[in-house]
């Protein structure tokens, strides 16, 4: 009796484990029947199925799939000649076969969101050459696989200037979710931008939680765990800090609530999004958001692709194409800061200031 | 049976023998303890970037300021090591009892720590030791909680895998009602439906016999299901009128909360941790000196023998398995509205599980479950903090986070000895089975 059982649970275990595979198709083509009648659309070019597989977040995570897919319905809502629809993954294996099931199912072009199916969409590209991928956090290859890029260190760079002019006890902190190049890119950025400042102003202004040199810092190990994230903030302000920038989606609120605990004397950055809108509760503790037009690269995709031409190679968001940016919240900047932050914005896009962080999107 | 001195020939006496560890054990403990010693004395004592190390102990909310302290690093860190070692030889010559092995263990354990944040205080930055200690009892405090609501359904002889699920429920329902209803409201709701969750547990483990792992992988699949489900529902698009109840601020109790160090760490905190300090006295006393604890005992361990005494053994399960859910689920909202003041997806991150585990290092005890509870938690905190501390060597953060779990393991296995759980937990109980 007991070795059924036994047997029965590991068949029960592996039964979960696969049904967390079989994902279905999402009802991603809402809004093609209705855009018909806004004025504004105009069906040009030719017909195109666009599909996207999201990574483990899902479409509403408030954070990079849900602007990823947001890119999406703004271009099908511009252009309803583009239908949409989406795919969610629940787990790093369902990659490869909702790549295979889109390619094979009658998309024009397959966009894969977040840098950690970059293998498999290479793969897929090999595999079915007469479909166009593309990725969003990825570098691109080959003329089908094309790579929709950021570099954020150019926006952290500005972040980390704001912070640095901000500070009141001469020390910010920046902590992350996982020690993963798209996270730790925003802290090289940021932790650069305070230096920029130290030599620009001859100050001392310290960073807790980062050393880009050694590549070891702070972390929550997690993207939704809200109370790890309280806590390292808190750590971090009773060393002092009193400007903290997280980059760690969900688990980043906790920074959050921190700042409503020490009654606003803990201020934050917020990352990805302009934290005004995609955390609202806690605006009024926000400084500035670094943020990444993620819907913008993939709606300029598709209107490319629907237009004629599915464009090749890599289109990397930065400073001077607006792909990333530093947002003012709260009207933290003085009149004489904002002319800083064009300055060194103008410098960073002139090339005059160079950002070394090796995370850098090239090519 | 008059006369008093039958009586006392009737008792018998029996002859208690201690038996200590093995020989072999005693002599590996004690060589770990001596090689401990010599790395503190030697490696940690000569390694430090300054001669000084600053510790800190002024935290929000204490009226006391407590000076800055200035200690030399390399003397503190050879007094220590060498304190370490002589517990190492003497228990390597004479031995200690096991009983005293426990308090020699956690007070080398104690030590170690402190010459390591010693050590890692010499970078220039001060190690604020109150914060340290807050964020360890704020991180450890769900999975106490958790912890004791597992305990309360392993001990009457069911598994209890869906802390997890029961802490998720706990955490929504608390920032929904808290919403809604106020904070006070939001406690009930995490409590009722941590409840709930446990009598679904107890239904079907108790009344249908499922086997009570599975069925607890189920119910946290349930619970994350639900919740992010009810989260895209309810929430994501109404945020401010349903997922922002605000949280519980620090009451400080008065004159307690200003002892230095202690105060701001234990009574300056807000009324679920308050409620968690008596949770844990409570159940910790009762299943020890309460008739409700024997027979809960009882029935964890040998249901029939309690079934024939005339204790209704389903019954008491139920009882302790809801109850233990309604703990869980306060565990939860100490999540949601005892900590951040927002629900999001899958906040409670594995917690319940760690919270599991606490309960088997802790050899199903409370006081056990507390102390690993706790370890864990101020791993958690000295992890951060160690990040930021610029020690005189970066270490990876990884390897910190496998610590407090390396420790629990050391510490079982050399000072606790045999790790039994309730001889019935896990077992179904059908009356007339066996």
């Amino acid at each position: 009796m007991r070795s059924v059982m036994k047997i029965a649970a590991v068949a029960a275990l592996g039964s979960l484990a696969l049904t967390g595979c079989g994902s279905k198709p999402g009802s991603g083509t809402s809004g093609s029947g209705s855009s018909g009648a806004t004025s504004a659309a105009k069906a040009v070019g030719k017909k195109i199925n666009a599909c996207m597989v999201l990574d483990t977040g899902g479409v509403d995570d408030r954070s990079f799939n849900q602007s990823s897919y947001d890119g999406m319905k703004a271009a099908n809502k511009a252009n309803p000649n583009i239908s949409i629809k989406y795919v969610p993954s629940n787990s790093g294996a369902d990659y490869t076969p909702n790549l295979t099931k889109l390619a094979t199912g009658g998309c024009a072009t397959v966009i894969g969101v977040g840098g950690l199916m970059s293998d498999n969409v290479k793969t897929a590209a090999k595999t079915y050459p007469k479909v166009h991928f593309a990725e969003v956090d990825a570098p691109g290859t080959g003329a089908n696989f094309y790579g929709i890029q950021y570099n954020t260190a150019q926006a952290g760079f500005l972040g980390g200037y704001l912070a640095a002019s901000l500070t009141k006890t001469g020390k910010v902190g920046t902590w992350g979710g996982l020690n993963i190049p798209p996270v730790t890119i925003y802290m090289d950025g940021f932790t650069e931008g305070v230096q920029y400042y130290n030599t620009q102003k001859k100050k001392n202004v310290q960073v807790l939680g980062w050393n880009e040199k050694s590549k070891k810092g702070t972390f929550s190990n997690s993207f939704t765990d809200q109370n790890k994230g309280k806590s390292v903030s808190q750590s971090m302000a009773s060393n002092g800090a009193d400007i903290i920038f997280p980059v760690a989606g969900g688990s980043g609120l906790g920074a959050g609530a921190a700042a409503q605990a020490s009654g606003g004397k803990l201020k934050i950055m917020w990352v990805d999004t302009d934290g005004c809108v995609s955390a609202a509760q806690y605006c009024k503790y926000m400084v500035g958001s670094v943020t990444k037009n993620l819907s913008g690269g993939v709606q300029a995709y598709l209107k490319s692709s629907a237009d004629g031409t599915y464009p090749t190679g890599n289109y990397i968001g930065t400073l001077a194409n607006a792909g990333v940016g530093l947002v003012d919240d709260n009207n933290s900047q003085p009149a004489a800061l904002k002319a800083e932050l064009a300055k060194v914005k103008a410098g960073i896009t002139s090339g005059s200031i160079k950002i070394t962080s090796p995370s850098q999107p090239t090519s | 049976m008059s006369a008093p001195t039958t009586d006392e020939e009737l008792v018998v006496h029996h002859k208690v023998v201690q038996v200590g560890p093995s020989r072999a054990r005693q002599t590996a403990v004690a060589i770990a303890l001596i090689v401990i010693g010599l790395f503190v004395a030697i490696v940690l004592a000569s390694t430090g970037t300054h001669p000084n190390a600053k510790f800190g102990f002024d935290a929000g909310g204490a009226r006391v300021h407590v000076p800055t302290l200035s200690l030399p690093e390399a003397p503190f860190c050879i007094v220590v090591g060498a304190l370490i070692v002589l517990a190492g030889i003497y228990h390597l010559v004479r031995g200690f009892t096991p009983a005293a092995m426990r308090w020699v263990g956690s007070a080398v354990g104690v030590l170690f720590l402190l010459a390591f944040l010693a050590w890692a205080g010499t970078g220039g930055r001060t190690v604020q030791f109150t914060s340290l200690l807050q964020q360890g009892l704020f991180l450890a405090a769900p999975l106490i909680l958790g912890a004791m609501g597992g305990i309360l359904c392993e001990r009457s002889g069911v598994i209890n895998v869906a802390i997890e699920g029961q802490m998720l429920a706990g955490a929504f329902a608390g920032a929904l009602l808290g919403t809604v209803a106020g904070l006070f409201a939001g406690i009930v709701a995490a409590i009722v439906v941590g409840g709930l969750l446990g009598l679904l547990l107890a239904v079907f483990a108790i009344r249908f016999l499922v086997n009570q792992v599975i069925l607890g992988v189920v119910l946290n699949v349930l619970a994350l299901g639900l919740t992010g489900y009810l989260f895209d529902a309810i929430m994501a698009n109404n945020s401010n009128g349903t997922d922002n109840p605000g949280f519980f601020g620090p009451a400080k109790v008065p004159l307690l909360g200003d002892i230095p160090v202690i105060g701001p760490v234990v009574f300056d905190q807000n009324y679920i941790i308050y409620a968690m300090y008596v949770i844990v006295i409570v159940i910790d006393v009762a299943l020890i000196r309460t008739r409700w604890g024997l027979r809960t005992r009882a029935v964890g361990e040998h249901p029939q023998a309690a079934d024939t005494v005339g204790i209704n053994v389903l019954r008491l399960r139920y009882q302790n398995v809801v109850l233990g859910g309604c703990v869980a689920g306060l565990a939860g909202a100490l999540l949601t509205i005892g900590s951040v003041g927002a629900f999001t997806k899958n906040i409670s991150s594995g917690q319940g599980f760690i919270a599991l585990a606490a309960v088997i290092f802790g050899r199903w005890t409370p006081r056990g479950a507390l102390g690993a509870a706790l370890l864990f938690g101020f791993a958690g905190a000295l992890q951060s903090v160690l990040s930021f501390l610029n020690p005189p060597l970066q270490i990876n953060s990884n390897l910190l986070g496998m610590l407090p779990y390396v420790v629990t393991i050391f510490a079982v296995a050399g000072l606790v000895g045999r790790v039994r759980a309730p001889a019935a937990d896990g077992e179904p109980y059908v009356k007339g089975s066996a």
